[in-house]
């Protein structure tokens, strides 16, 4: 369960953020982006941000967003480009190993939305 | 309102890594974390690593475990100095915790600085520690199907050790198996076999390892 130390290093950040921008919040929603490739499971994240966030006064209302970008399985031998959830050991269209993976290895926060109220 | 961050979320962690590297550089240590299941053989080897090396390069150990100092006294009776971090439950080293563990070390006097981290094939992976060189442990006893089934800390490492080679006349391990799954994950990767046990292998890993520290010191 090392998502528990991802969400504690992302409520770090929000705060951070929302320090630097001048805002005193409530923040009322957060995008993440936890590709499927990135090591970190986007359940465990969410269950994570439920047992941290009422520790925190900034975030504890936020409604969590997370998309949850796949990526790509590209085969040097048959040119196919496959959508993929996970790591493979060959290309599922033609079976060759020389292939190579791209994307969805991201872990971002990308936006936080606040109440109405900034200075 | 609303503020677009788009920042990548372990980025705390990475500055931290960033910040022990910089320290690594200045006192030209050369870094190794090591990974791998409990059990896997990670303090049996830096015991028989040790003991080829140290004539040649000064060691030191940080200890990663959840509780206990049994892993810091084993390196401690070498002589070897080692400073135990206990996780209290946590599943990997962080940044963080490896520089506060040394304040207790004097970097300038080490040549090799082997970080063993907290016995797991998960979680360690995705955490930057301001090493220069990843390695993960798979023993024999494990079984070769693990590459496969664990692949991101596979992928994210330099350096596959497949230890306890002794235990390979059972015929139930399928080293080249091991090495195929590997070469497909992460073809960079480098593959030593060895068996602390025996000796077995340990000279070529343990003179690849001196020759890589050594290197990074005249740089």
């Amino acid at each position: 369960m090392h998502e528990v130390a991802i969400v504690q290093t992302l409520i770090e950040q929000v705060e951070d953020e929302v320090t630097k921008a001048g805002c005193a919040g409530p923040v009322t929603r957060l995008e993440v982006v936890v590709g499927r490739l990135s090591g970190a499971n986007a359940d465990s994240i969410r269950f994570a941000f439920e047992l941290l966030a009422p520790d925190h006064a900034l975030i504890e209302k936020a409604e969590l967003v997370i998309d949850e970008p796949k990526a790509i399985c590209r085969c040097l031998a048959c040119q196919a480009e496959n959508e993929i959830d996970e790591l493979l050991p060959a290309c599922p269209d033609c079976g060759s190993t020389e292939i190579r993976f791209e994307g969805g290895q991201d872990l971002l926060l990308q936006t936080i939305e606040l109440e109405e109220e900034s200075s | 309102m609303k503020i677009v961050a788009a920042k990548k979320i372990m980025k705390a962690n990475e500055k931290h890594a960033d910040l022990n590297r910089v320290r690594f550089r200045l006192a030209g240590t050369y870094v190794v974390n090591l990974m791998g299941s409990p059990g896997c053989g990670k303090t049996t080897l830096l015991e028989a690593m040790f003991a080829k090396i140290r004539e040649q390069l000064a060691p030191a150990v940080i200890e990663g475990d959840l509780a206990s100092a049994i892993d810091a006294e084993r390196i401690e009776e070498l002589g070897i100095p080692v400073v135990q971090i206990n996780t209290d439950g946590a599943c990997h080293l962080n940044a963080t915790m490896v520089a506060a563990a040394l304040e207790n070390l004097k970097c300038e006097e080490i040549d090799l600085l082997v970080i063993e981290n907290v016995g797991n094939l998960v979680c360690t992976a995705g955490f930057d520690l301001g090493e220069s060189l990843r390695i993960v442990i798979l023993s024999v006893s494990e079984g070769d199907d693990k590459v496969a089934k664990y692949p991101t800390i596979f992928k994210k490492s330099d350096i596959l050790l497949v230890t306890k080679i002794d235990q390979l006349s059972d015929g139930r391990f399928d080293l080249d198996r091991v090495k195929a799954d590997m070469a497909h994950l992460n073809p960079e990767a480098n593959v030593f076999s060895v068996s602390a046990l025996t000796g077995e292998g340990m000279d070529e890993f343990v003179g690849w390892l001196a020759e890589k520290a050594k290197k990074s010191k005249q740089k």
